[in-house]
């Protein structure tokens, strides 16, 4: 019974390494180790990305930040200090494991496994390359963008349970914050899901599919509120991952560190590591709805050589993907190191009365354009 | 203004300093940093540098000048003197208090201490940093044979004045036995 | 306090009274420019009373004035306001050269004045960098560093020292400028004027710096007389007041006459007069002049001697004298009183941090946390002045 569960679930890329197991499988395994063991592999995969993607991350950011700086970031550990996230993490696993006095010792403890365990949740909908994902879900978009907002839970609990004002007033910032940005990183998002007519991932894709990437649907000749909508997107995802103008909860000057401060050691990584796989995963979507997701010249060139089934045209294809993933968060980045802070009362005029009924007016005209002009251009199949 | 223009104000105003902003950054991002790599790579340090002091020793009369100059006293010395030359035992300057002011340089009157270009100065133990400036102890060669050579002018001239002195005396003695032997005679006569 | 007159539940929970909370910004903060603590009380987000609790850094610089010889007291002048240490000797100096009635070379009047306008200028940036680092902006503070850096390394070749610099001394300045040192400072200047104007664009005419620093700590001009506020802090609610031509000491008439600089005022081009912007703003402004000054005072140098004729041991006849000079805070006052010994009787400064701060007191209320941060900044303490 318990195998027929597991199975009965669309699971591809976990199907494939399930088959591949059953197929290996010495005669003293039970059946019901399989299906788990490809769980426990497919689990395991995910979590070895988020922390490749957030240790690369780390290192991108402090290069990134240094150079703006005129400087040059870390340089001692391995050349230009690429082994620097090594070492940091080396160094956090070592700390001591510390709760504060008077702290709420459960939820400061399970605060950041929430926090984290979201955004990898959010990773099982997003697809590695067109032949390879986790869940195929036809509610893609929708199940990432609800997994990413638990993580205000998370967030609120590390703030609460520190017993320390300044974590408090950072929980408090980041829970406004993120409920006021959440309406239009949805709205914005409906235009693209409008052009392509699907909440799946992968459908969004293969709708950007064309030579030379001229089908992307960041193009004006797309649908010109397109453009207005991507930067509404960006804006709003800047808010959701707590990066500058929009880092209240964790702003340095003003509260030491926010709702992180009472962290130290790996439950301190943990919410870095979120951050910075939040900032892959919202670029990825904004990749995917906006810049093609895993169409590009790359792709289509390697579609051509060695056919749509072949292991190299999906290693393109997904290497497509990390490149426009990271570019959206080396973008990220950049404003980072650009603009001073919003203040939170700001952040809020500026959610609610400039980014959502832009966002709303964007996805009327966007609408109006689907309905009446678009049947009528030749490249929007008529 | 009206509402509706400021709005739309408020939108191109941010999002054109924004990208004013970014282009700033982004000529940084791409211009070679400036950082001098220490400890690989070092800058050059002025001549003037306040830094670790040097004493030269040769010079120095002892004259406290530079340890009453200081504000917080760190300078402390201590030689036995011979004649006009010293027998040096230590000069101590106490970095624990020094604030590197300069103020001790000016007042030597043989412009033997100043400030060099040394800044370093790590230690395990505190007693480390009250440090000797003296690059030797007690009396070097030179000085040693000015003393030997000044002590025998000394008494070489002592024997000289002890000499004259004697022969003045002789003469004087002589003087007085011609006289008294003069007048003897003429008593005699 | 009035009884609850409540009767049913609904309107017992409304007469719940909350309590303010008590927050403490400091004496370790990243915001408090020093050593200082500012007990805070907060309704939420909104500060509703703020007491600033001073003397964290206080060293006895006064006292020991009274204890060390008039020379030996200039390294304990750099100290207070250390990140505009010339201005410090330069008020010193002066007060007791106004005692002894000396007269000073013009070779060292000139620069005198150009060690202390260079360093007008380094303390100027370190308060625009930090107050963007205190609004968010964490790029400028790094840019400001690069130029501030050139600066030190000026004073280096010229004394040696970096930051606490000795070099203004009673009677002119402790030796004269190495040989191509002017030529430096003339492409410093030319050097600084592009950079200048990257610091404008970068971070003051942002629209969400100007969000976050305009119409916020308003000081009205009579708020500004008042509280004896002095410096930037006045200038930038439009008041006409810079002791460098109201109250002329070493060449400023000189330069005044000349036409060669200006003074910024706040003119209340974002916001209100008086807001945090126009102080920014005026202290971006100020660093330009101090260039002008700068290049004036290399145009018009001449070889001569640097230091007047003072004894080894000095004693300054008795009497008092009191010269406030324009520090990049405000008004530095030294009063100093002799007896016609080695040691002075009583050396008083009169540092404008610690004026400065009170206005703190009653801008505060009424404000966001993050706009108490922004006031606390725009008043450009330097506790180490503050606390002596």
């Amino acid at each position: 019974m318990f195998t027929e569960v597991l199975s009965a679930a669309p699971q591809s890329g976990t199907n494939a390494i399930n088959d591949f197991l059953a197929g290996v499988k010495p005669e003293f395994v039970p059946a019901w180790a399989v299906p788990l063991t490809a769980v426990g592999i497919a689990v395991g995969i995910t979590i070895a990305l988020v922390s490749v993607i957030a240790m690369f991350s780390t290192w991108l950011e402090r290069k990134v930040s240094g150079h703006i700086q005129c400087r040059y970031g870390p340089m001692r550990a391995g050349w230009h200090g690429w082994l620097q996230p090594l070492a940091d993490g080396v160094k956090l696993l070592l700390k001591e494991d510390l709760v504060p006095v008077g702290a709420d010792r459960v939820m400061y403890v399970v605060a950041p496994a929430i926090v984290l365990a979201s955004v990898l949740a959010a990773l099982a909908a997003y697809p590695l390359a067109p032949g390879f994902f986790f869940a195929d879900l036809d509610l893609g978009i929708f199940f990432i963008l609800a997994m990413t907002s638990t993580t205000t839970i998370g967030v609120v609990m590390a703030g609460w349970s520190s017993n320390s004002k300044w974590s408090l007033y950072g929980a408090m910032r980041e829970a406004a914050q993120v409920v006021a940005y959440e309406i239009p990183l949805g709205i914005s998002l409906l235009v693209p899901i409008m052009v392509a007519g699907s909440f799946n991932l992968l459908e969004v894709s293969r709708g950007q599919a064309g030579m030379f990437g001229m089908d992307w649907y960041i193009w004006p000749w797309v649908n010109p509120f397109m453009l207005p909508c991507f930067v509404l997107f960006f804006i709003a995802i800047l808010a959701e991952t707590k990066r500058a103008p929009f880092d209240l909860p964790e702003a340095e000057s003003e509260l030491v560190a926010g709702f992180m401060t009472e962290y130290s050691g790996i439950r301190w990584s943990f919410f870095f590591m979120e951050e910075y796989a939040a900032m892959y995963l919202y670029s990825v979507v904004g990749a995917f709805f906006f810049f093609g997701g895993f169409e590009s010249p790359l792709t289509w060139g390697a579609a051509k050589v060695f056919g749509d089934g072949h292991v190299l045209y999906h290693c393109a294809a997904g290497l497509t993907l990390i490149l426009k993933g990271f570019a959206g968060v080396f973008l990220m980045m950049w404003l980072r190191w650009t603009l001073p802070r919003v203040r939170i009362d700001q952040v809020m005029t500026l959610g609610y009365k400039y980014l959502t009924p832009l966002a709303l007016a964007c996805v009327l005209g966007g609408s109006l354009w689907e309905v009446f002009v678009a049947p009528i251009l030749p490249w929007r199949n008529g | 203004m009206s509402a509706a223009v400021k709005y739309v104000k408020n939108v191109v105003d941010t999002l054109v300093t924004t990208l004013v902003g970014m282009k700033i950054t982004g000529k940084y991002l791409l211009q070679k940093p400036i950082t001098v790599q220490y400890p690989d790579e070092r800058l050059p340090i002025p001549n003037r540098y306040r830094g670790i002091h040097y004493l030269e020793q040769e010079k120095c009369i002892e004259c406290l000048a530079c340890a009453r100059a200081c504000p917080i006293d760190c300078i402390e010395m201590d030689a036995v003197r011979h004649g006009k030359e010293l027998e040096w035992i230590s000069f101590t300057l106490d970095y624990q208090k020094c604030m590197f002011c300069e103020l001790c340089v000016y007042p030597c009157p043989k412009d033997c201490i100043h400030m060099g270009t040394e800044f370093a100065f790590v230690s395990y133990d505190r007693s480390e940093f009250v440090h000797d400036l003296l690059s030797y102890r007690g009396m070097s060669r030179d000085a040693k044979q000015r003393m030997v050579e000044a002590e025998e002018k000394k008494k070489a001239k002592e024997a000289a004045k002890a000499a004259k002195e004697a022969a003045k005396v002789a003469a004087q003695a002589a003087k007085e036995g011609k006289e008294a032997a003069g007048g003897g005679g003429e008593a005699k006569a | 306090m009035a009884e609850s007159t409540a009767t049913t539940e609904r309107e017992f929970m409304l007469d719940v009274r909350t309590q303010d909370m008590e927050v403490n910004m400091g004496p370790q903060h990243p915001a408090t420019h020093g050593v200082m603590r500012i007990l805070m009380r907060a309704d939420g987000e909104i500060c509703t009373g703020a007491q600033p609790h001073l003397g964290y850094l206080h060293r006895c610089a006064e006292k020991i004035g009274e204890n060390v010889e008039w020379l030996q007291y200039l390294p304990y002048t750099d100290r207070y306001d250390y990140l505009a240490a010339m201005n410090n000797n330069l008020g010193y100096s002066l007060a007791v050269e106004k005692l002894m009635g000396i007269e000073i070379p013009r070779r060292a009047l000139m620069i005198r004045t150009i060690c202390a306008e260079l360093n007008r200028i380094g303390s100027h940036l370190i308060a625009f960098g930090t107050y963007g680092l205190d609004i968010g902006a964490f790029t400028p503070f790094l840019y400001m560093f690069r130029e501030r850096e050139w600066m030190m390394a000026l004073f280096e070749k010229i004394c040696g020292a970096r930051l606490t610099y000795s070099y203004i001394r009673i009677g002119g300045v402790f030796n004269d400028a190495p040989p191509g040192w002017l030529s430096e400072v003339e492409r410093f200047c030319d050097v600084f004027e592009e950079k200048w104007q990257e610091y404008v664009d970068l971070l003051m005419v942002n629209h969400i710096f100007v969000q976050r620093t305009a119409n916020i700590g308003v000081i009205s001009p009579a708020m500004a007389l008042d509280f004896g506020l002095s410096g930037p802090m006045v200038r930038g609610s439009g008041i006409d007041w810079d002791l460098r031509r109201d109250m002329p000491y070493e060449l400023y008439a000189e330069i005044w006459k000349a036409g060669a600089f200006s003074i910024p005022l706040g003119k209340g081009e974002r916001g209100a007069l008086g807001d945090c912007w126009d102080r920014a703003y005026v202290r971006v402004m100020e660093m330009m002049e101090s260039i002008k000054i700068v290049r004036w005072c290399l145009d018009s140098i001449a070889p001569g001697p640097v230091i007047a004729d003072i004894p080894k041991t000095l004693r300054v006849p008795a009497g008092e004298a009191y010269v406030g000079i324009e520090n990049p805070r405000g008004e530095l006052g030294h009063y100093v009183v002799s007896d016609g010994g080695k040691v002075a009787v009583r050396c008083r400064v009169r540092g404008p941090s610690f004026t400065n701060l009170a206005v703190v007191e009653e801008l505060m209320p009424g404000t966001l946390i993050a706009d108490a941060v922004a006031i606390i900044g725009s008043t450009d303490i330097v506790v180490g002045e503050t606390d002596r």
